[in-house]
């Protein structure tokens, strides 16, 4: 018997499909973004910027105006949308849209507690806090001595209380305890984003193991990277990588004991998705690394658009947003 | 006759002090000129410089995200410069009587004595490298490690000390931000030349105006 199918068909996330849809349709095209390259002030930026939808935004900022208000106001676009997606979600888009928050608490709260060991005051800090990953007691980070206190005084309370299982000790916060700190929390965050997304399955499961999986062999390499010449152990190494993903684990072995760029090179270009990366950079070279591997993972969330109705479009309108204010960041 | 000849002695004599003194007001000159150019281009060389250490650092904004490279992480807790600036006065030993000014760049806190951190260091593994047994180490560097050792061992301080002042923004920073450290330390040194070219510049204009001060009179 037929039950009506068309009835309910999309009749939790339509809506919101919708306006994400409607947001894309709103980004900064390739001439928008010429016309920002030409720019020669601030001014000028908003100027172009108030033809677009940002312009509501920054009309009526005064001059002079100054580089971390214009990204202020285009992080505020960002957020307010966000806040109006969440509002109308139902479960389980609404669990998803939480899980975008977690990686800017983990920022927000390595941030404070870089900070407070670097005497810097709080009310600083915390202006400097990205506003999608706040939280209620998030000035009390301040007070802590050591990882244990962070937990117990703080963070038990959070949605990142179940990442911290691994984090917790009672050594003194210091620079190098701290970087395995956040590590340590992002990949067990990513690692439950990754079972969260898989329990979802359908459309939502493939696309997101995807972009998760790149989102996790992208910091197992730029960990590599960025630990290469340091302190950091091959073990603590290798324990910071997630454990899923394309490299995960016979890459990630190999990864764990590379001492230069090259040796990266030679681990990543045995993955065929990852040789077209590589070979846009010549031997030695790691600088434009970072540029190859954000246009990879752009051409993968748009990707995700060609799908329909599946949460995971919405986390693919929430990246591509944040594109604009890497321009105003550069700065002029 | 005698007198003639004391005459032409003496016009010959005061033709070798006018020559010599319109050689060495050239000499001048061209000096002045030579460091007037050398200031231009190390004032070219310094703006393109830190042009490239400023985009390298938004490089690395871009990166490693915004909340883990900007001014609210840099560090307010007392602690000693890792360069330091000294200014030899001008003394008699000068040629010009100008002021030079020299970089003691990742000088250790500890070492009150050097002028250079790296120097003292090469001194000391020097010493200890001389009575203790030596490893020789395979490498596509190698040279034998009475040679070569105490450069290497310098190097790894250094970096050790590039290491520790970027460790305000994490452990785990990117290359990008190592190349933007380095571009605002070569930055640095040629602040340092321009201004020693600068004082050059100036003891050298001085020395012109006396002399054609001296000439007028």
């Amino acid at each position: 018997m037929y039950g009506f199918e068309a009835l309910t068909f999309n009749v939790d996330g339509g809506y919101l499909e919708a306006i994400v849809r409607g947001h894309r349709a709103g980004l900064l095209t390739a001439s928008d973004y010429n016309n920002l390259c030409q720019c020669e002030n601030l001014d000028d930026i908003k100027m172009h910027l108030s033809a677009t939808e940002y312009g509501s935004y920054l009309q009526n900022e005064p001059s002079p105006l100054h580089t971390t208000t214009i990204v202020e106001k285009c992080t505020l676009k960002l957020v307010d949308e966000y806040k109006h997606m969440l509002c109308q979600a139902t479960e389980p888009l609404s669990t998803f849209l939480e899980y975008i928050t977690y990686g800017h608490m983990i920022d927000n709260v390595v941030l404070i507690v870089t900070g407070t060991l670097h005497e810097r005051d709080v009310h600083e800090l915390l202006e400097k806090c990205h506003p999608l990953g706040m939280f209620d007691s998030i000035a009390t980070l301040a007070v802590a001595q050591n990882m244990r206190e962070l937990y117990r005084l703080v963070l038990v309370d959070t949605p990142l209380a179940p990442y911290f299982s691994e984090c917790i000790t009672s050594e003194d916060l210091d620079d190098m305890n701290i970087e395995i700190m956040r590590n340590t929390l992002y990949k067990a965050y990513l690692e439950d984003f990754y079972r969260f997304c898989q329990k979802l399955g359908g459309a939502t499961a493939e696309i997101m193991s995807d972009l998760l999986s790149f989102e996790a062999d992208r910091r197992a390499v730029n960990i590599t990277i960025n630990s290469i010449g340091t302190e950091l152990t091959r073990d603590d190494r290798r324990k910071l990588y997630s454990n899923f993903g394309l490299l995960y684990p016979y890459g990630h072995e190999e990864l764990a004991v590379c001492e230069d760029i090259d040796q990266v090179r030679g681990v990543m270009e045995k993955y065929p998705p990852y040789q077209s990366i590589f070979a846009k950079m010549s031997y030695g070279e790691s600088q434009m690394l970072d540029k190859a591997f954000y246009e990879e993972e752009v051409k993968r969330l748009c990707l995700a658009f060609e799908q329909q109705v599946c949460v995971s479009v919405i986390e693919q309108a929430l990246s591509p947003l944040l594109v604009p204010l890497l321009v105003v960041n550069y700065g002029i | 006759m005698e007198e003639k000849e004391e005459d032409q002695t003496l016009s010959f004599s005061e033709v070798v002090e006018e020559q010599g003194q319109r050689g060495s007001e050239e000499e001048n000159v061209v000096q002045f000129l030579d460091s007037l150019d050398s200031y231009l281009t190390l004032f070219d060389s310094l703006s393109s410089t830190l042009r490239q250490g400023w985009l390298e650092l938004a490089s690395a904004r871009h990166s490693m995200g915004v909340s883990r490279i900007n001014g609210t992480l840099l560090d307010l807790k007392p602690h000693s410069a890792a360069t330091t600036l000294q200014v030899s006065e001008p003394d008699v030993d000068y040629m010009m009587g100008q002021p030079h000014f020299k970089l003691s760049k990742w000088a250790s806190s500890n070492n009150e004595n050097c002028c250079s951190g790296e120097e003292k260091i090469r001194e000391d593994k020097l010493q200890t490298k001389s009575d203790s047994p030596q490893l020789r180490h395979r490498s596509q560097f190698s040279e034998t490690p009475a040679t070569n050792g105490a450069p290497l061992i310098v190097d790894d301080q250094v970096q050790k000390e590039r290491s520790k002042s970027l460790s305000m923004f994490g452990t785990l920073v990117s290359p990008k931000l190592r190349s933007a450290q380095l571009s605002f330390e070569t930055a640095l040194e040629t602040l340092i030349e321009i201004a020693n070219m600068r004082s050059t510049m100036f003891s050298t204009s001085d020395q012109i105006r006396k002399e054609m001060a001296g000439t007028k009179g």
